[in-house]
């Protein structure tokens, strides 16, 4: 299955007077994982607001592959593979590891009605129930391919200990990752995460940039922003750097990173830019 | 009568009606909180004065006094300290404190209704002269319009100087953004709070003794007639005053107004409904139009999670112990939903009303439970099920043909179907406070242009209900109630299980959350809403013969307030919870005098400070601990399995052990106990039969434990011998002695008790 590129073209963004995100270009590919920087109020989180869908931009548009999704709705966005995590982890907290994969994982088609009507998978699978028990001891477990995503990717974040653990109990970390594996099993073709290290040490955050790659080596595009420059620079293929609503510098790592512009905001208010976290108006 | 005369009539109910929304704005501003039981203070308070100065002979002036010196701020006193100061301290969400200001206007109610009767007074007297002043011209003034108008404008006053210029308007503020921080300032929060609580409910106090004399004195209706003033705030959007006032002149000024035209025909209906009910229209007219209220705090007041806690069934199968369990559990209560069939014709008759009820409160688990939307509109959908399908009986709907009893019911409560999905509409933009108040004013608006209107609900007429010819009997009507109550829960059963289930929770948990992983918000919302109008409508349809009349005021606003509070004390999410409400309120109706049921709702509503998830939840964590308590007893603690290994969840990759929350039971607040009671080798010790069989990391049991399995053994030796004796004497041969066989026994058994030994035993 082809991934999707997701593209934002000449995006505006205003709030009466102020001009939060100014005629802003940017392209994730699939594969590839595009960092945001940028000092506080840069326009990143309004950016990715827009990107998300949870705000609209008062010109220009968003489209992912050839579909123009400026005027779709969040949940409609991620039904076609634009799928997001959040600053502050936004698991179900009264819903076990696993059945909170399992939302992520289901959700792609609509049709609630027939759970209405008691034509639930559940429903269906009581039916061949038996039929199901003889292919387990064949060694052939058809587990549907919802469960069985949600399955690889338990396993692949190591985290089957707790998939019946009730999410709202786990610690921050844990919390990160679960939100991160329901993202996962949406099957996204774009991942957007919005400050993905916050509340993580030094040693999780490592794993974390471990992770993304490895997310990304699968085929997913990821645009991250965070305030954690290094975590940025050490992880993403392009970076696009922005200062007062405008992208003033996007290409590699190494030519933002060099860049004057960059330089400069970055040298003037580098304390500011790793200290002041949470000011940031969204 | 002129303009101006029209006008300056207005007047009054104006002024009352800014004192009430003052009165709101100052608890709301000081506390955060929404206090919905305004208008039960203010009939309580009303009620006390009358008594006062009509029963005891009081003068005016004294009474006046106490009321609105002591009685009043008492209250309010006495609400922050027991009900609001704890939820304030533990952080309580803002959809508690509504739920917990519900509480208080449920009790309050029940307190009026059972002291004085749930009949009206005329007789409340007035603290103003009946004389006028004149202002222009020919045209005059009350005493009593001007006395309220110049209190409306000096407390407006005051409250904005203190608010605005003083340290102890900064010390408020502070309070109502943090509470703690606020404390650890030195700020003392309590006093603030206090402070604001009697402020507010004297604001109550005088609005429900001016209110009085101009309207018959009932409890309902004048508490009505309070909440009906939320249109002045939410014009406000819950932070300015001067809008607030200005608003409650216009309102009332415009509905004066309106009495000097007339029109005929269905206009004409129209325009005499708004004449005495503009208030209300106003405030769903401003609710649908304000785009968003001025929430202080997080603006969190969408989370219902507080109170519907429980999480989806098991998405995997279900072990047999915990299916027989449930079955066990809805056998028992088929049993004593059955019971009534037994009864005397009269309290069977009594008992009409459980299913129908039930029903009702099934519909608010769907929308509130597990959808996690706080509405309070289902006695309109109950109400407009009723009347739709009384009248699709009579033939008497859009020219519809008439449809026989049964039929129609069903075919009535399908049609409320679109307005409970119009209902759902303004849900999706809004949430908690916003939306409880719209569905709240859709309530009374369906109420009084419906319910109310003679030419809508008169002259129906209840056949008695019949299948194929054949009329049901009371027993027959009860049990067809019974099947209309499983339909209801096969239709919730559905909403909790498999995909749609946990979309839904997943959407009243967090439902940013879940639109970012594909979760069709809007749709669930409105799915919702609809399939909760439905049942809500069939439950009204059972209401309505159980009592064999339709009365508006069986499905009057207050009662959607009164039932929400009931479910969500028997706990939101639980259906068996909705159906115990149910069988709660009837029977303590049928036991005790009227509004029994009102004022020990009431008082369980703010027990819910103590118990989030309601009674069912607390009946959940009781049996936990009982469980706990026979496993310590039945197994010594100091020889219990390990405990879990706690695990940490690194950030990525595998699972190194450092931090950790819950063991691998996955449940908080179950320790191993528990776990290591269902774990299999626990399991199948002792039906192995023999003690000296057990391996040899088992747990040494207490001396009850150990009492307990030999009574096991004995018991299902016993059953073993019975079972051979009975083979033997088929075979003809001679019956052999009873004694304990425990091997055999253990094969017997342990193939039936796979996973618990009590289970064990029962087998």
């Amino acid at each position: 299955m082809s991934r999707h590129v997701l593209q934002a073209v000449g995006l505006v963004r205003r709030y009466g007077g102020l001009t939060a995100v100014d005629h802003v270009d940017l392209v994730a590919p699939p594969g590839m994982i595009t960092g945001l920087i940028g000092p506080n109020g840069a326009g990143k989180s309004t950016l990715f607001s827009l990107l998300t869908g949870v705000e609209q931009p008062d010109e220009g548009k968003v489209v992912l592959g050839s579909t123009d999704i400026t005027r779709m709705r969040p949940d409609i966005r991620s039904r076609r593979g634009l799928v997001q995590t959040f600053q502050v982890p936004s698991l179900f907290p009264t819903l076990t590891v696993a059945d909170n994969l399992l939302v992520g994982a289901e959700n792609r088609r609509r049709d609630y009605a027939g759970g209405l009507l008691g034509l639930s998978a559940q429903g269906r699978g009581r039916v061949s129930h038996s039929i199901e028990r003889g292919l387990e001891r064949l060694g052939l477990a058809p587990k549907g391919p919802v469960t069985q995503i949600v399955e690889e990717v338990l396993d692949s974040l190591g985290l089957s200990e707790v998939r019946d653990t009730i999410a709202g109990t786990l610690p921050t970390g844990a919390l990160r990752l679960v939100e991160f594996a329901r993202a996962l099993c949406a099957r996204p073709d774009i991942l957007l995460l919005d400050e993905p290290a916050s509340g993580l040490d030094s040693e999780e955050t490592a794993k974390l940039s471990q992770l993304l790659r490895r997310t990304a080596a699968g085929g997913v595009g990821i645009v991250i922003v965070d305030h954690d420059v290094d975590l940025v620079f050490s992880v993403v293929d392009q970076v696009y750097a922005m200062v007062g609503g405008r992208v003033v510098a996007s290409g590699d790592p190494e030519t933002v990173r060099n860049d004057p512009t960059v330089r400069s905001v970055y040298l003037a208010q580098a304390p500011l830019a790793v200290a002041g976290q949470s000011g940031e108006a969204r | 009568m002129t303009s101006i005369d029209l006008a300056l009539a207005g007047i009054s109910l104006g002024a009352i009606a800014a004192l009430s929304g003052i009165g709101l704005l100052v608890t709301y501003r000081t506390n955060g909180v929404l206090n919905l039981a305004q208008g039960g203070i203010a009939t309580l308070v009303a009620y006390i004065f009358r008594e006062m100065v009509v029963e005891w002979d009081l003068p005016i002036w004294l009474a006046a006094v106490i009321a609105l010196a002591v009685v009043s701020p008492g209250i309010g006193l006495l609400l922050e300290r027991l009900v609001f100061r704890p939820l304030a301290r533990r952080r309580a969400s803002a959809a508690e404190a509504l739920v917990a200001s519900l509480g208080v206007l449920v009790l309050s109610l029940g307190i009026t209704a059972g002291i004085w009767g749930l009949g009206s007074r005329s007789d409340a007297p007035s603290i103003f002269p009946n004389s006028s002043v004149r202002v222009f011209g020919d045209s005059r003034l009350g005493v009593d319009a001007l006395a309220e108008l110049i209190m409306v404008v000096v407390f407006a006053a005051v409250i904005g100087i203190i608010a605005a210029r003083t340290a102890f308007g900064r010390q408020i503020r502070a309070v109502v953004d943090d509470r703690q921080l606020a404390e650890l300032s030195g700020v003392p929060a309590d006093k603030v709070a206090a402070a604001g609580w009697a402020a507010g409910t004297t604001m109550a106090g005088l609005t429900g003794i001016l209110l009085a004399p101009r309207f018959q004195l009932t409890p309902y209706g004048l508490t009505l007639l309070v909440l009906e003033t939320f249109a002045v705030v939410v014009a406000a959007r819950l932070s300015s005053m001067p809008v607030a006032v200005l608003t409650a002149l216009g309102i009332a000024i415009l509905q004066s107004e309106l009495k000097q035209f007339t029109l005929h025909g269905d206009a004409g209906q129209i325009l005499t409904v708004l004449q005495s009910n503009l208030f209300i229209v106003a405030l769903l007219v401003l609710l649908l139009a304000v785009p968003k209220l001025r929430e202080l705090g997080s603006g969190d007041s969408g989370a219902t999670a507080s109170f519907s806690s429980r999480g989806a069934p098991p998405s995997g199968r279900v072990s047999g112990v915990r299916l027989r369990r449930d079955y066990l559990g809805k056998l028992g209560g088929g049993a004593l939903l059955l019971a009534p069939l037994t009864f005397a014709p009269s309290d069977l008759r009594s008992a009409f009303m459980v299913p129908a009820l039930a029903l009702i409160f099934l519909s608010m688990v769907i929308v509130t439970g597990y959808s996690g939307q706080l509405s309070l509109g289902a006695a309109g959908f109950a109400g407009l099920g009723a009347l739709l399908s009384l009248k699709l009986a009579n033939g008497d709907l859009f020219g519809l043909p008439a449809i026989p009893g049964i039929a129609s019911m069903f075919v009535g409560a399908l049609f409320v179907a679109p307005i409970g999905l119009i209902t759902g509409y303004p849900a999706i933009r809004r949430r908690g406070l916003t939306l409880a108040l719209t569905t709240f004013a859709v309530g009374a608006v369906v109420s009084r242009f419906v319910f109310e209107q003679p030419t809508f609900a008169t002259g129906l007429y209840l056949d008695p209900l019949s299948l194929f010819g054949w009329e049901l009997s009371e027993k027959a009507f009860y049990v067809f109630e019974l099947l209309c109550l499983g339909f209801g829960l096969l239709v919730v059963r559905n909403l909790h299980h498999g995909r749609l289930g946990r979309a839904l929770l997943a959407l009243r948990d967090h439902s940013e959350g879940a639109a970012a992983v594909g979760v069709d918000v809007r749709n669930l919302k409105l799915l919702a809403f609809t399939v909760s109008s439905v049942v809500a409508g069939l439950g009204g349809t059972l209401l309505v013969h159980s009592s064999y009349s339709f009365s508006a005021d069986d499905f009057a606003p207050l009662q959607s307030l009164l039932w929400f509070t009931a479910v969500v004390v028997f706990g939101a999410d639980s259906a068996a919870g909705a159906i115990v409400a149910a069988a709660f309120m009837v029977t303590i109706d049928v036991l005790a005098p009227a509004g029994s049921s009102t004022l020990a709702i009431g008082i369980l509503a703010l027990a819910l400070g103590w118990m989030p998830g309601g009674l069912a939840s607390a009946v959940r964590g009781l049996l936990r601990l009982l469980a706990q308590y026979l496993a310590d007893s039945f197994v010594d603690p100091n020889q219990r399995a390990p405990r879990p290994v706690p695990v940490r969840i690194s950030a990525v990759g595998h699972l190194p052990a450092t931090t950790g929350i819950t063991g691998s039971t996955g449940i908080p607040g179950i320790g191993s106990t528990l776990g290591a009671a269902r774990a299999g080798h626990y399991a199948r010790w002792p039906l192995s039969g023999n003690q000296l069989g057990l391996p040899a990391d088992a747990p040494r049991l207490t001396p009850f434990g150990a009492s307990l399995v030999a009574m096991v053994q004995q018991y299902a030796a016993a059953q073993t011998a019975v079972g051979r004796q009975q083979r033997a004497a088929g075979a003809g041969g001679a019956p052999r002695p009873a004694g304990p066989q425990p091997s055999r026994a253990g094969a017997g058994a342990g193939a039936g008790a796979a996973t618990h030994p009590a289970e064990g035993g029962r087998a």
